[in-house]
């Protein structure tokens, strides 16, 4: 894939992408978009090895999660600090943003889970799509999205 | 599994919508050249440690052959080297010590042959790789 296509397939899916890490940093879009950046240019690294298939957002968005769960790794420390300034300050991360209560219910789920119903309720994708995306088994997704939903429910009291 | 209808309307509610796309693709651009740049660089690097490698096969194989000249200007009824100890492995080694010396030399020359090869195909493929990238990029 030459530069110019992959950029012209960028321009194409940048909003998706953008949207998905929006929500899987609980909306703070400086991470999000930190986070795009970086897992954009892994794809163009690695872009010569990509057979098109129709499928470059999902490639794109595999590429993004597997990006997004080393930050998570990579800044385990930080994020129990930051949940717990969350808990007790009940500070919203981003107070401009309109859907505050939605971000801070998917912070209490764990990486995958959030990753999960993400990919099912905003980005539209089967079951299936899910588990080639996250690299897990159908059933492992479907689990995720059970126990997911159940707590985005309770603690959204929908 | 069906999808939660509550929690679909939340979702498709809070879809973002981003003002800034012009801005996010100007920095990934930058960050892209940057790569770009790295990479050159790198590669620039590995060709010039693959022609070091392929001068000093070059000189191995120099090396060699006149190893191999003097082999055969030697005469040829004189051993090479002897050993004044008396063991029949070390009177088998300068008995044949000619034969020797001339089967390291020629599997040393053929490695080297062989490398120099190997390194200039990637050398090669490296170049080739390179006037493709800098002619789609002013193909732009």
């Amino acid at each position: 894939m030459t530069r110019e296509v992959f950029i012209a397939y960028v321009e194409r899916e940048q909003e998706a992408l953008r949207g998905f890490l929006l929500a899987l940093c609980c909306g703070k879009k400086d991470d999000a978009d930190d986070l795009a950046q970086d897992a954009l240019v892994k794809a163009y690294l690695a872009s010569a090895g990509y057979q098109d298939k129709g499928k470059f957002r999902s490639w794109l968005f595999k590429i993004a999660h597997n990006t997004f769960l080393n930050h998570k790794a990579s800044c385990r420390t930080m994020n129990s600090i930051d949940e717990a300034r969350t808990l007790i300050g009940g500070t919203p991360a981003d107070a401009s943003f309109a859907h505050q209560d939605l971000y801070l219910a998917l912070r209490t789920l764990p990486p995958k889970e959030r990753s999960a119903i993400t990919l099912f309720y905003l980005s539209g994708y089967s079951i299936k799509e899910i588990a080639a995306i996250t690299d897990t088994s159908e059933d492992a997704v479907k689990k995720q999205l059970s126990r997911g939903r159940d707590k985005l429910k309770e603690r959204l009291k929908l | 599994m069906k999808k939660d209808k509550a929690l679909e309307d939340l979702f498709l509610a809070q879809k973002p919508q981003f003002d800034d796309s012009d801005a996010f693709m100007a920095s990934l651009t930058r960050r892209l050249d940057a790569v770009e740049y790295l990479k050159q660089y790198q590669e620039a690097t590995i060709r010039r440690y693959k022609w070091a490698m392929v001068a000093t096969f070059v000189i191995g194989i120099i090396s060699g052959a006149v190893g191999i000249t003097f082999l055969l200007a030697a005469p040829a009824n004189v051993p090479l080297f002897t050993f004044h100890m008396h063991s029949v492995f070390l009177q088998w080694l300068s008995e044949n010590s000619r034969m020797i010396v001339a089967i390291v030399l020629s599997l040393l020359m053929s490695f080297g042959l062989i490398s120099i090869i190997a390194n200039l195909q990637d050398i090669v493929r490296m170049k080739k790789r390179d006037s493709y990238s800098v002619a789609t990029e002013y193909s732009l």
